[in-house]
């Protein structure tokens, strides 16, 4: 019913001027605030909206032109984003700074993207660090909060966007001085929200929750826009409320009744395993009838110990769920089928033969070398995808490769960034450099190709190396790095590791925690790394997503240590 | 500000359950977040623990992760925001 509804919009606004303004919208979970609850439904937050593209009126901003937002989580973020579309202007949101952020870093990083960007505006809130503030390359740059205006501002003249206009930049997750943007038409905006509706069956009487930030496709187009288009009520806290205090999530799923959220695959363990039993009294976790795995490759046994933890609250094992997605493709390429009572597909598969040539071999759950992968779920309506070897040539079912996707809410190349789009995009298809194979219509995906080891003809997943590393309980988990170097004397690659302890101290054991390392790679995998290399805390370098960034990693170790850079 | 006791034990539990390293160098000034000592995913179990130590109910959403970067720190934002249990 939603998916007919949005699909009789010509644009964003069409949306936005259907909406009811009675109609519950944003809720935002506000714990040094009072009230703590932000709450506002469709009228008020187009009112908010119209301060903000008041704002770029007066700023001198013209259609098009592009505007940066780099705010804390809020529902004034959501506003600006909201006002910049109601005039033509296109935004864009960038990850907001924390304490532990690294000036040096940072300030090279946003001074690169908003120069690239060619921003005519950026929106600070009143907290952003002033010493950041003067590296931000732009014609100008403004702190504005629409609830301190204190003056009533006059109601702006929408824009008429077109279907192929831009409506606004979302950013692939990187390292920020590497991020891409992505410029997302208004028909691409659209279209995929109306196969996304289609796949997740949405209804009116779903209601959303979500914790992720808003410079994440996940965040931003399921979590925001689907329900600003889409008429739906959201329950929202910061990201770094969520972390500090899990629970409150599963509180606003059950005083909102939250139907549907999305999550990365660590989020399933961490809720599992950081908050408390006595915590847990009261929650009803009964609402959701969607938890969908997406922007990690999906692990059986992280979405396992989630049900384990929480079926006693209600929730329920139907409710688990996987999607591929990338904000190249605006966000969804494959969604599970929804009305599955058993979850996304699983297939066993001998841990022998992946890395192998040739296709996988499937075996039973409970085979001693089974090893799982859960599906990504079948594609949306058009939405196709290949899976093809080097050489761009199909791949049977079966057979690992790189995923090429094609769609009707594809990109049309990285803004500003001809260069990067060309190796991206070929014959109307997105080469993804993800890993990944088919299982009749189901898409499994493994992980980077660009990372991908290969030694000896066989494909190791670094994933896997760092997995090890991690378990010796010296190395901080998340933070030790795998990848292949080509030694041209041997015709294949080697295997380096780079470990982060914990603490400074743990460096006096260097050597036994390389050992230890080694030991386990080898029992564990039988490969034999070249170098295992501890490093202090805080040396491996983070995506904005806060996932290790292995080239960058990769770069920083031959600069540090030269003595192992391959002959070339 | 809580005892020397107080302190004493949240720094023997970071030692000894976050870091698993009894012998780690931790002090009640040690920058612990923001030297990449702990991880933010970390701090809840801390926070938790501050909680027990202090015998007070700390709202979790009325400390920031700047509040908990030292253990003085976590001691000062325990008294500012907790309530006493009954």
């Amino acid at each position: 019913m939603l998916r007919d509804k949005l699909a009789s919009y010509k644009n964003l606004l069409d949306a936005l001027a259907a909406a009811q303004p009675e109609q519950p919208f944003a809720s935002m979970w506000l714990p040094n605030r009072e009230p703590e609850l932000q709450e506002v439904t469709f009228g008020e937050f187009l009112n908010l909206a119209n301060s903000y593209a008041w704002l770029y009126r007066e700023r001198g901003l013209k259609c098009q032109d592009t505007v940066v937002l780099v705010m804390n989580q809020s529902i004034a973020q959501m506003a600006a984003f909201a006002g910049a579309l109601l005039t033509g202007i296109v935004p864009t949101i960038l990850a907001y700074p924390t304490f532990k952020v690294d000036p040096q870093k940072y300030r090279s990083g946003l001074s690169g993207v908003t120069a690239n960007l060619k921003a005519a505006l950026v929106v600070l809130d009143p907290e952003f660090p002033e010493e950041l503030a003067q590296y931000v390359a732009s014609t100008q740059t403004v702190r504005f909060d629409p609830f301190e205006t204190g003056h009533e501002v006059p109601k702006i003249e929408w824009s008429t966007p077109q279907a192929h206009d831009v409506a606004f930049i979302q950013h692939s997750a990187g390292t920020t001085g590497l991020q891409k943007g992505v410029a997302l038409s208004h028909g691409a905006v659209l279209t995929q929200l109306v196969h996304l509706a289609d796949a997740i069956k949405l209804q009116p009487s779903d209601r959303i929750a979500s914790w992720l930030p808003l410079y994440h496709d996940m965040g931003l187009i399921a979590c925001f826009i689907l329900p600003l288009v889409a008429h739906l009520p959201v329950a929202m806290e910061s990201p770094t409320d969520w972390v500090l205090w899990p629970v409150s999530f599963l509180k606003l799923v059950t005083t909102h009744r939250s139907t549907i959220c999305w999550w990365p695959n660590f989020t399933y363990q961490f809720m599992a395993r950081r908050v408390r039993e006595e915590d847990r009294e009261g929650l009803d976790l009964s609402s959701l009838r969607a938890v969908i795995n997406c922007s990690e490759p999906v692990r059986a046994q992280s979405m396992d110990e989630f049900h384990r933890a929480y079926q006693a609250y209600g929730f329920s094992r139907a409710a688990l769920h996987s999607s591929y997605a990338m904000a190249e493709n605006t966000f969804a390429v494959t969604q599970s089928v929804i009305d599955s009572q058993t979850g996304p597909l699983t297939v066993y598969v001998d841990r022998e033969t992946v890395g192998l040539p040739g296709a996988l071999t499937t075996v039973a759950a409970d085979d001693p070398r089974a090893q799982s992968f859960v599906s990504s779920g079948p594609c949306l309506e058009e939405n196709q995808v290949r899976i093809v070897d080097d050489n761009g040539q199909d791949l049977p079912e079966k057979v690992v490769g790189e995923i090429l996707i094609q769609s009707d809410s594809l990109f049309s190349g990285y803004y500003n960034r001809p260069d990067l789009t060309a190796g991206a995009l070929r014959n109307g298809w997105y080469w993804t450099k993800d890993r990944g194979f088919k299982v009749g219509a189901d898409l499994f995906v493994l992980g980077r190709k660009d990372d991908l080891i290969i030694i000896g003809g066989k494909n190791i997943y670094p994933i896997d190396i760092e997995e090890i590393a991690w378990a010796d309980h010296r190395v901080r988990a998340g933070r030790a790095i795998a990848f292949g170097v080509d030694n041209a004397d041997l015709g294949t690659q080697e295997l380096f590791v780079v470990a982060e302890v914990l603490e400074e101290s743990y460096l006096a054991e260097g050597p036994d925690i390389q050992l230890n390392i080694r030991r386990s790679i080898v029992n564990e995998l039988g490969i034999a790394p070249r170098i295992v290399q501890v490093v202090p805390p805080k040396w491996i370098v983070k995506s904005t997503a806060g996932k290790p960034a292995r080239s960058s990693s990769r770069e920083k170790f031959f600069r540090e240590f030269a003595e192992f850079e391959p002959k070339r | 500000m809580e005892n020397t006791a107080a302190i004493e034990a949240m720094i023997d539990y970071i030692k000894t359950v976050v870091l698993r390293n009894p012998k780690a160098e931790v002090n009640q000034d040690t920058p612990l977040v923001s030297s990449g000592i702990i991880d933010s995913f970390s701090l809840v179990e801390v926070l938790l623990e501050l909680e027990k130590i202090t015998n007070r109910r700390i709202p979790a959403g009325r400390v920031a992760p700047s509040d908990m970067d030292t253990v003085v720190k976590m001691f000062e934002v325990a008294e500012r925001v907790g309530h006493a249990r009954s």
